[in-house]
């Protein structure tokens, strides 16, 4: 069983196709880089996926199920989708508190998955005094909660420096080492190209190409089939 | 449960709900107390009569629910604040079935509007007798002022949680929600009740005043109690505006794209 589909996935805004008839799938226990130019369609297609946008056409599975089929899906799918979304005037525990009653998950998970993402220092802190970076590292022990096999990010690396960077490259890989299926997009191709298995590339809301990385970049780098890929438009 | 621990959970969180409950307090308490003040000082008590007067005396308790108001901008701030800061998105991914949440949402305002006016009205009862102190020729209140004062506190606190929920839920904007009502409530009623009172009395204010079965006029004012609905009849009525903003703002909340 694939992990993630989209089948055909359509979705029209005032009479544009953000996505159009879109079709891929993800493997399981892989980490595939979901790339397109900026407006290419990465993060309509991921809000279909997670049910916050209706698809006009086509449709899309998380294991095997529509998203809101999925029982209790904070225990399988965690997704990193917008960095803003944390209550600026809660401490980074409360914010994770509420979403971990949501899934009846106790508070001291709040605190395994803030050590993990190294904001246990800033546990009590509240988030308006978060830098971006930090933001993002907040997204990630959200999307951690429930222990998902599966993880969604879109632009984790938004904000963060070289440093963080870096220390998200080996959160992606020590996921990918516990067996979870990762689907992450980004502009940051050469740090992808380094985590990445397999690579979905969108552009003007259809699918450009898919394959494992091998396939994709045929011996050049990952940026340059993405620019050969994507007819030089630079993201 | 689990959706409606979650969003209790979040209420207790936010300073800015700690905030609303402190203000409607101070609002219900010097709203009352300042009242027997007002009628002392002016000539016949604005028309309404002197405090030697039962039913004017029941009236400065009246005022003990005056902060309703607070309870229809913590719903507007439950549902608002997702949009404003952007959590709906985490909220719904972690729970993707939105009628549940938003049930939820609605429930958590409902409660939190009835819990801030009991607490708020207590607060201005607690006022009303102190101020009344004060003015040794003030008539007894009646018993039936303090249950009936009671009832509409809990079905204001109840109906405007889930008025201020729904309004923001389908206007999305924590700014013109909020402005709106407060437009509403300050501006545009007061003047139907006092230009339209045939009309004016089945908008909220004058719904909530039918609750408590007061016995005041005032020529000034173009105000007679004994036009106002009976309270059962109130009562039903503000029911009814909830459930049917509650309604369209749920099936809006189902339709809509998460932004």
């Amino acid at each position: 069983m694939v992990a993630i589909a989209f089948r055909g996935l359509t979705k029209v805004y005032g009479g544009v196709a953000a996505v159009d008839n879109f079709t891929a799938e993800v493997q399981p226990g892989r980490v595939t880089g979901f790339l397109g130019p900026n407006g290419a369609g990465k993060s309509t297609a991921l809000r279909c996926l997670v049910g916050l946008s209706r698809s006009t056409k086509g449709r899309t599975r998380i294991l095997g199920k529509r998203y809101p089929q999925l029982k209790n899906p904070i225990h399988h799918v965690g997704a990193v989708l917008d960095s803003r979304g944390f209550h600026p005037g809660l401490t980074g525990y409360q914010n994770l508190r509420v979403l971990a009653s949501i899934g009846g998950l106790p508070g001291s998970r709040v605190d395994e998955v803030l050590a993990q993402v190294e904001l246990s220092d800033a546990r009590n802190k509240r988030v308006k005094g978060y830098s971006l970076g930090m933001k993002q590292r907040l997204s990630l022990a959200a999307a951690l909660l429930g222990d998902p096999d599966v993880l969604i990010l879109d632009e984790p690396a938004n904000g963060l420096d070289p440093a963080g960077i870096a220390w998200l490259r080996g959160f992606i890989a020590e996921q990918a080492h516990a067996g979870k299926t990762v689907l992450v997009s980004s502009h940051q191709l050469a740090e992808l190209q380094n985590v990445v298995d397999d690579v979905i590339i969108i552009n003007r809301g259809k699918l450009v190409a898919s394959g494992t990385l091998e396939e994709i970049t045929g011996g050049q780098t990952l940026e340059e089939a993405f620019l050969r890929l994507t007819s030089g438009v630079t993201s | 449960m689990r959706l409606l621990a979650a969003e209790l959970r979040k209420l207790t969180y936010q300073r800015a709900m700690w905030g609303l409950l402190v203000a409607a307090v101070g609002f219900a308490a010097l709203g009352t107390a300042s009242t027997p003040v007002i009628f002392d000082q002016t000539s016949d008590g604005l028309g309404f009569g002197t405090l030697e007067d039962q039913g004017v005396v029941d009236s400065v308790y009246a005022n003990a629910i005056s902060g309703y108001i607070f309870a229809i901008l913590v719903g507007v701030l439950i549902v608002a604040g997702e949009f404003r800061h952007g959590t709906a998105v985490a909220t719904y991914v972690a729970a993707p079935r939105r009628g549940q949440v938003f049930v939820a949402k609605l429930v958590a305002s409902l409660i939190a509007g009835v819990v801030l006016m009991i607490i708020s009205t207590l607060g201005g009862i607690l006022a009303g007798v102190i101020a009344l102190e004060f003015y040794p020729e003030a008539a007894d209140p009646s018993v039936d002022i303090f249950v009936n004062t009671s009832i509409a506190a809990v079905v204001s606190g109840a109906v405007l949680g889930v008025l201020g929920a729904s309004i923001a839920a389908l206007l999305r904007s924590q700014i013109i929600s909020l402005i709106g009502v407060l437009i509403w409530l300050f501006a545009i009623e007061p003047i139907l009740l006092l230009l339209f009172p045939d009309q004016g009395k089945f908008f909220l204010q004058g719904l909530i005043t039918a609750i408590m079965a007061l016995d005041v006029e005032s020529d000034q004012f173009n105000f007679d109690t004994a036009n106002f609905t009976d309270p059962v009849s109130a009562t039903l009525l503000l029911l009814g505006y909830a459930l049917v903003f509650a309604i369209a703002s749920l099936v809006v909340s189902i339709r809509r794209d998460v932004e």
